[in-house]
């Protein structure tokens, strides 16, 4: 099922935000790198572009920066189409996925570089170059060449050079890739802060959900070049309006199960389907699935289906079970709270689940 | 680079290797020495005569000069040329690039003493035999092949995005190539630059098509000196230029690192 909101049609019809890409298409061949690419980011929004890879992540940005030529489509910015306008007019800064750091200079000289470009004074250059080495955590490496440096210390490097020329569009390509969780997570407020203070526009390029639902104003999913879903994290979570959102973003279960007459009948379970036919997939979180000794009582918006456990998996913080359940392997995870067991294997359930966390969508 | 260990074998067939190409050396630095008025091996005296006889010989002092100025503006010259020929040829990759790589290549296919009588024919009514243009052009056709072939490498293995950051930043296609392209390329020019150098400096056959009576390059005014006499002179012009050469490379080593530059 593809949902279409009005702001989308109504973004089909002029350029809304600050950065509108209209119909960007890249084609390979016969292959479509990135496929009739409709988005608009107001200015000052942080929007994560989430999606396998080689889903055409790179390829979108690279186009928006001027670097690959479109092979049809448009680029507004600003009320202005930009769509042929060589790179080094666009003020966008780009954090390159991977780090193309400047081997000959320092990286002091790396920062300052964008700043000699757009002919900031010295005292100034000088003060934001100090500045940003210091955001990035890389304070005393000034002197140091790329080569001297780790791989996350380069891509810091990389965050700082794009970062320190204040584009009105930042386009960010997995800038956090190569550090550790903890590092990974201080730089990602790090690079929100920044954003917001300075009223950034910036397109954040990641594999990582969570850093995609965590800081970013909104969520593009892309699949096979095309955008899928584009909304704020919560409506990305809560209502995946097509099967490979709700697959892609976060856990899912995922039931075949046939649909006629608004209802659809998955593992024994009657679940509503209204304006499907068919063959459809219905799925739902794991952690939405609560398992219970007993069925919820009658006239409760669950569905509840018996069966028995099949494997428990404890993970410290959360316990996972899959069940069997009308024919098929049901998962259905909770926080763990303490002082209670782990079902054995062979004992028999009641699988429940909200009405409202049921997503059905039309078999592919 | 991990070190394992040589084989006997190896080392015994590397050190003759060795020997065969320095035996050369072993006579020729001797013979420099000598205090003979012939050449002979071993000298029957020593001294350091034939040095000194070097810089009182005139023909010998004026065609080092040649060949000193002549290598330095045929290397200028190649770079001048091969670095945007070199450009055009990975960059913009017009139509047929491939078949023009090798076009420019062609010329070291050539024995040299064919392509030498081809510019003989050519120069000659131009009236560019015996002059330094001449010359500078006639060496240009032997180095312009190693320029444009060693700086296309280096410049095809140039990481692109390290350019295209460069643009997003702000800086136009000129100041892409002056503040990044081209110091990237540093390893390449130097080894270009000494290739073409060691080249010119060495270049015999050309040479002998082209200098006059008036104006000669050093390896032609050694070789005309051995035809007539069989003194130990350019066995001690021989070793300074084997000292010359060797500085060339060290020069090279320093700032590019030989084994980068040389083997690829
Ligand atoms: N020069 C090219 N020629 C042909 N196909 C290309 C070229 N560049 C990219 N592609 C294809 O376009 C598709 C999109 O590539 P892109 O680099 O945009 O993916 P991505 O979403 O950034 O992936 P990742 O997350 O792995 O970085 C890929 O399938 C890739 O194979
Ligand atoms: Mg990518």
């Amino acid at each position: 099922m593809m949902s279409i909101r009005p702001d989308e049609i109504q973004g089909l019809k002029q350029a809304e935000g600050f950065l509108s890409l209209r119909g960007l298409t890249r084609r390979y061949g016969n292959f479509n790198a990135v496929d009739d690419l409709n988005l608009d980011v107001a200015k000052g929004e942080l929007v994560a572009f989430l999606g396998p890879s080689g889903c055409g992540k790179t390829t979108s940005l690279r186009m928006i920066a001027g670097l690959a030529p479109s092979t049809s489509g448009h680029i507004v910015v600003d009320g202005h189409d930009i769509t042929g306008v060589p790179p080094y007019r666009r003020d966008m800064g780009l954090v390159f996925q991977s780090y193309a750091l400047f081997p000959h200079m320092d990286v002091a000289r790396n920062i300052a570089f964008g700043l000699e470009m757009r002919k900031v004074g010295k005292a100034e250059a000088q003060e934001r170059v100090r500045e940003a080495i210091a955001l990035v955590r890389l304070s005393g490496k000034e002197q140091h060449r790329p080569a001297q440096l780790s791989g996350g210390q380069q891509q810091r490097v990389a965050l700082a050079r794009a970062l320190v020329v204040r584009p009105s569009i930042l386009l960010l390509d997995e800038p956090l890739s190569n550090l550790d969780a903890k590092l990974r997570e201080e730089m990602r407020n790090e690079i929100r802060d920044i954003q917001k203070r300075l009223g950034i526009t910036a397109i954040f390029v990641t594999h990582d959900q969570m850093e995609a639902l965590t800081i970013c104003d909104k969520v593009a999913v892309m699949n096979h070049g095309r955008l899928e879903q584009l909304g704020t994290p919560l409506d990305i979570y809560e209502h995946p309006s097509t099967a490979f959102v709700a697959g892609f973003v976060g856990r899912i279960n995922r039931l075949a199960g046939t649909a006629s007459g608004g209802l659809a009948e998955v593992a024994g379970v009657q679940v509503a389907a209204p304006g499907f036919d068919g063959r459809v997939e219905v799925m739902v979180r794991p952690h939405r699935v609560s398992l219970s000794a007993y069925a919820p009582p009658a006239g409760d918006d669950r569905y509840a289906l018996a069966g028995t456990v099949a494997r428990a998996t404890f993970a410290g913080d959360i316990l996972e079970y899959e069940v069997e359940a009308g024919g098929v392997l049901m998962k259905s995870e909770a926080a763990t709270r303490g002082g209670e067991g782990v079902l054995a294997p062979g004992t028999p359930v009641i699988l429940s689940w909200h009405r409202r966390d049921t997503f059905v969508y039309a078999a592919s | 680079m991990d070190e394992r260990p040589i084989s006997p074998v190896l080392k015994a067939a590397a050190g003759l290797m060795f020997l065969f190409l320095l035996a050369p050396l072993i006579i020729v630095i001797p013979i420099s020495l000598s205090g003979d008025t012939y050449m002979a091996f071993p000298p029957s005296s020593w001294s350091l005569r034939w040095y000194g006889a070097i810089f009182s010989d005139t023909r010998m002092t004026a065609a080092f000069s040649v060949s000193l100025i002549l290598a330095l503006v045929v290397t200028a010259l190649s770079l001048l040329i091969g670095l945007p020929a070199a450009y055009a040829l990975v960059r913009l990759r017009p139509l047929g690039a491939e078949v023009l790589g090798s076009l420019f290549t062609a010329p070291l296919l050539l024995p040299t003493i064919v392509l030498g009588l081809a510019i003989l024919l050519v120069f000659a009514p131009l009236g560019l035999l015996g002059t330094f243009q001449g010359l500078v052009a006639a060496h240009l056709i032997v180095t312009l092949p190693y320029a444009i072939r060693v700086l296309s490498t280096a410049l095809a293995t140039l990481p692109i995005p390290v350019e295209e950051a460069a643009a997003t930043l702000g800086a136009p296609p000129l100041t892409v190539f002056f503040r990044v392209t081209l110091p990237m390329m540093r390893s390449g020019m130097v080894s270009t630059a000494a290739l073409c150098f060691l080249v010119s400096f060495d270049e015999v056959v050309l040479s002998l098509f082209m200098t006059g009576p008036r104006l000669s390059t050093l390896p032609v005014a050694m070789y005309r000196h051995v035809e007539q006499q069989a003194d130990p002179l350019v066995a001690a012009i021989s070793v300074l230029l084997v000292v010359l050469t060797l500085a060339v490379v060290i020069v090279v080593d320093r700032t590019a690192g030989l084994a980068k530059t040389f083997v690829r």
